[in-house]
């Protein structure tokens, strides 16, 4: 009997996002998942004394104070912008941990598209047309963002990232504004330590959830189903 | 923090808008709210006040303020607008401190007060916000604290000690284990760490500064005269005694986020004059040690280019300008060059990038226009990712199911510090085991997924004391026991698959019992650069549907059927006969013998509500043996 096999939702989502962004030049960067504190907090402008860095969020390793597990894909803007020099264009997909009790909506692992974009005139503008041109052809529909005020340590200014799917039949989602991202222009403070001069350069940075999107796309209910290996899951895809 | 309309009235002679446009005026000019309820004829806001504001926009001034520039509505009365008032100097009491945590500490001395219930108003007003009212003089203090962000605290000096009439108060750094009972009961065991607020003469703990008060001196009914505190802690210090003692309150959150110590001397006499109309009495005067000039803040610049370069727009001077005014800040705006001076309350605007998001927030942010991004080819390709795509078609080509796994175990090489659970307390430094469990798990799914093996592989990060790599790990699990089959043939054919997809042989990890890991990235040395991606093929669109969490029942059947009947005819039918218990009917074989031909398939059974019992398959194949019998075919 012939059998075909299935990709996991997840690796799904991060070809098409690959795919999609490569058409306009987005390199896909990597770092590692076992990060230096240095590139997760210090070198994002993320204080000391912040609230983030408290040990119920991040998972610390035994004996190694300089490590964490990563807790956004940040860290590998910096570590992109120490390696090439502007103009850069760059997405990140990649695992990210939290110290945090799991449900249905948060796992303790997860995944996040980090995204950066840098030159010397690059603005929300930017951000906007890049944004949309991305969700659009990833839901197959026309798709509208807007920013609403927010804060982030590592961009200034910060802003909340809303997205409505253009009306459709049968997509529940479609048609009313979601609430998806933080993202903002990268912090004056990150550029000038990974080398980047804030006198010239400029861009914005987004972080978004995967799992958001792979649920957005595929109507799961449960994110906890994507990180057990269950085939009755992975099989529908 | 919930903010009542009727309270942010207060600071406008014209009439606020509606609850719904103040809701979408917040929301996009400045914070988001995450509800509005009616509380009698109020409408309350929870609003998510962001970190970065939080030192002044934890109030009700500082909402009103936020409403002023957005609604550009002039603000009847700005509490923090002139400088601040004093109270003149008393001689009853001597304050001290010690600790460099508290930068600045004042008190108040109000006497003859009446300590009783609070006037109507002031209940209304803190219950709209769901403070409950405790007496006229601690409601005072906390209407002060939610209308300017300043903490107040207030101690019966009557519970302290005078010498020749006079008090002391001395914060000082609390000793090792020392002990701290709080107004409300609860124990606590200091460290060195801590700051307390002390009756100087007796050395007797009042208060964990900048956190709670402490029983030994809480107001009561027979309080007359009252030393009303207002003071500054710093912000990392008070964060770090409210985290060691699990104990944050609204005082702490506030310290933390960085109140200016200038707002203390608002908070003094507003409280105090507060106390003095609600309960009665008089203010006697005040003492304080610490710096009272008021916090100047640095100018801060930035040009016409800069802001619309930033938003992507093309505004003039003249538009920037009239939003600046709405602030009411100090400013000049010469030749594009515009140079703000913060209040000393805006601990938040200190590089330009700050005043950008002020004028960009103001203006609206919605009204930022897309830049459609330019098609243009990467600078290079990630090998990685295109590698693992190949080697993930591939192995879905010959049936494996791609499935991700904990990246956490019980035991392995690297320790978690500060795990989530005992069986999660160490970072995977294989897949072999994950991909062993995930596939002993799904055995039991076969009849239900219609596969005769289960077949499954992950792509994912392992980690060595040191090292972190991507590997691949696949299983095949054919056999009808737990026990895999020691030489599976199906991982050779996926073995030979690769190969033949990649042009090299991955160098295997292990390889027994059906399992087999290598590393992708040893394989990526010896694979060539990749100079384009290939093109993700467009799937139809994918919806999920919830499964039943049951088990399922699996019944096989067999039967000569006409030589004119197909396989999917005969499913039809065994559909049909077999109701809504049967979620799947798998061929298993066909063959012809003597001219007739047979057919074997197997029904799954499942209920979305119970575990099936076998007699309840057993029902539904009788009703199904009839159907076969009425069609003139024969169960073997």
């Amino acid at each position: 009997m012939k059998n075909i096999g299935h990709q996991h939702p997840l690796s799904k989502v991060i070809a098409e996002i690959n795919q999609i962004f490569a058409e306009i030049g987005f390199v896909f960067a990597e770092g590692p998942e076992r990060e230096l504190v240095k590139y997760n907090f210090d070198m994002l402008n993320v204080p000391a004394d912040h609230p983030s860095r408290d040990m119920q969020d991040t998972f610390y390793l035994a004996d190694a104070p300089e490590l964490v597990m990563r807790t956004h894909t940040s860290p590998v803007q910096v570590r992109y912008m120490l390696d090439n020099k502007p103009p850069i264009r760059m997405i990140c997909p990649g695992k990210v941990f939290r110290n945090e009790a799991t449900d249905a909506t948060h796992e303790a692992q997860f995944f996040q598209l980090e995204g950066l974009m840098i030159d010397k005139d690059i603005s929300l503008g930017h951000m906007k047309g890049v944004l949309e041109y991305f969700f659009s052809k990833f839901f197959g529909e026309e798709v509208q963002v807007r920013f609403r005020p927010s804060f982030f340590p590592f961009v200034e200014p910060g802003v909340e990232v809303d997205m409505k799917i253009a009306s459709q039949e049968g997509n529940k989602l479609s048609g009313k504004w979601i609430e998806l991202m933080g993202a903002g222009m990268v912090h004056p403070n990150v550029l000038q330590v990974a080398g980047v001069d804030p006198r010239i350069y400029q861009g914005f940075a987004f972080g978004m959830g995967m799992d958001r999107l792979a649920v957005l796309k595929y109507g799961v209910d449960d994110i906890r189903l994507m990180y057990n290996g269950d085939l009755r899951f992975v099989n529908q895809f | 923090m919930l903010f009542s309309r009727n309270w942010l009235q207060t600071f406008f002679e014209t009439p606020l808008p509606q609850a719904e446009v103040l809701e979408e005026k917040l929301t996009f000019y400045s914070s988001e709210i995450d509800e509005v309820t009616a509380v009698g004829d109020d409408m309350v806001f929870n609003i998510k006040i962001l970190p970065d504001k939080s030192a002044w926009l934890l109030s009700h001034r500082g909402v009103a303020k936020e409403l002023a520039v957005i609604l550009d509505l002039p603000m009847m009365n700005d509490p923090l607008q002139e400088a601040p008032a004093t109270f003149a100097e008393t001689d009853t009491v001597t304050v001290n401190t010690t600790t460099p945590t508290c930068d600045y500490y004042s008190v108040a001395r109000i006497s003859g007060v009446t300590v009783g219930e609070s006037p109507a108003w002031l209940k209304t007003a803190l219950g709209a916000i769901g403070q409950r009212s405790i007496n006229n003089i601690v409601d005072a203090t906390n209407y002060v604290m939610f209308h300017l962000g300043q903490p107040l605290h207030a101690f019966d000096a009557g519970k302290l000690v005078a010498k020749d009439g006079v008090n002391n108060i001395t914060v000082r750094s609390a000793k090792d284990g020392e002990e701290f009972k709080s107004l409300t009961g609860e124990e606590y065991v200091l460290t060195t760490n801590d700051a307390v607020i002390t009756d100087g003469h007796t050395d007797t703990v009042l208060a964990l500064a900048g956190v709670k008060g402490g029983v030994s001196s809480g107001v009561d009914e027979s309080t007359t005269v009252i030393l009303l505190e207002a003071a500054h802690f710093e912000r990392v210090a008070t964060r770090l005694t409210s985290k060691r003692h699990k104990l944050q309150t609204d005082a702490s959150k506030r310290y933390e986020n960085g109140i200016d110590k200038t707002l203390a001397q608002y908070g003094l006499v507003a409280g105090a004059n507060l106390i003095a109309q609600v309960a009665g009495g008089e203010v006697v005067g005040m003492k304080s040690v610490g710096d009272e000039a008021i916090t100047r803040r640095a100018p801060v610049s930035v040009s016409l280019e800069r802001i619309n370069s930033v938003f992507g727009l093309a505004l003039t001077q003249a538009e920037v300008e009239i939003i600046i005014k709405c602030f009411g800040y100090e400013y000049t705006f010469k030749d594009e060059m515009l140079e703000v001076t913060p209040p000393f309350e805006r601990n938040d605007l200190v590089i330009a990038e700050d005043v950008i998001e002020e004028i960009g927030r103001m203006y609206g942010l919605t009204h930022i226009v897309s830049i459609t991004p330019t098609p243009m080819a990467v600078a290079e390709c990630n090998s990685r990712h295109f590698y693992a795509e190949k080697i993930r078609h591939a192995l879905m080509g010959i049936g494996f199911s791609e499935v991700y796994t904990s990246t956490f175990r019980a035991n392995d090489i690297v320790k978690i510090e500060n795990a989530l659970a005992s069986d999660k307390g160490y970072l995977r430094s294989t897949l072999v085991l994950n991909i062993k469990e995930a596939g002993e798990r799904n055995i039991s799914y076969r009849d239900l997924l219609g596969l005769t093996a289960v077949k499954i592989f992950e792509i994912g990060t392992v980690f060595g004391s040191q090292s972190e790599e991507f590997r691949i790990c696949l299983l095949v699990q054919s056999g009808t026991s737990y026990k895999a089959k020691i030489d599976e043939p199906l991982v050779a054919e996926a073995l030979t698959t690769l190969t033949e997809v990649l042009g090299v042989t991955p160098e295997l990890l292990s390889n027994e019992n059906g399992v087999v890991e290598f590393s992708l990235d040893a394989l990526l040395s010896q694979l060539p650069a990749v100079t384009a991606y290939e093109a993700v093929l467009s799937s139809e669109a994918i919806r999920y549907q919830p499964f039943s969490v049951y088990p399922s029942v699996s019944r096989d059947i067999a039967m000569w059927v006409d030589e004119s009947n197909t396989v999917g005819e005969v499913i039809n039918v065994l559909r049909t006969a077999s109701g809504p218990l049967c979620v799947r009917v798998t061929h298993l074989d066909t063959f012809t013998k003597d001219d007739r031909t047979s057919m074997a398939f197997r029904l799954v059974f499942q209920s979305n509500e119970k575990t099936l019992a076998g007699s309840e398959a057993d029902e539904v194949m009788i009703s199904v043996y009839s159907v076969i019998l009425e069609r003139g075919w024969e169960v073997r």
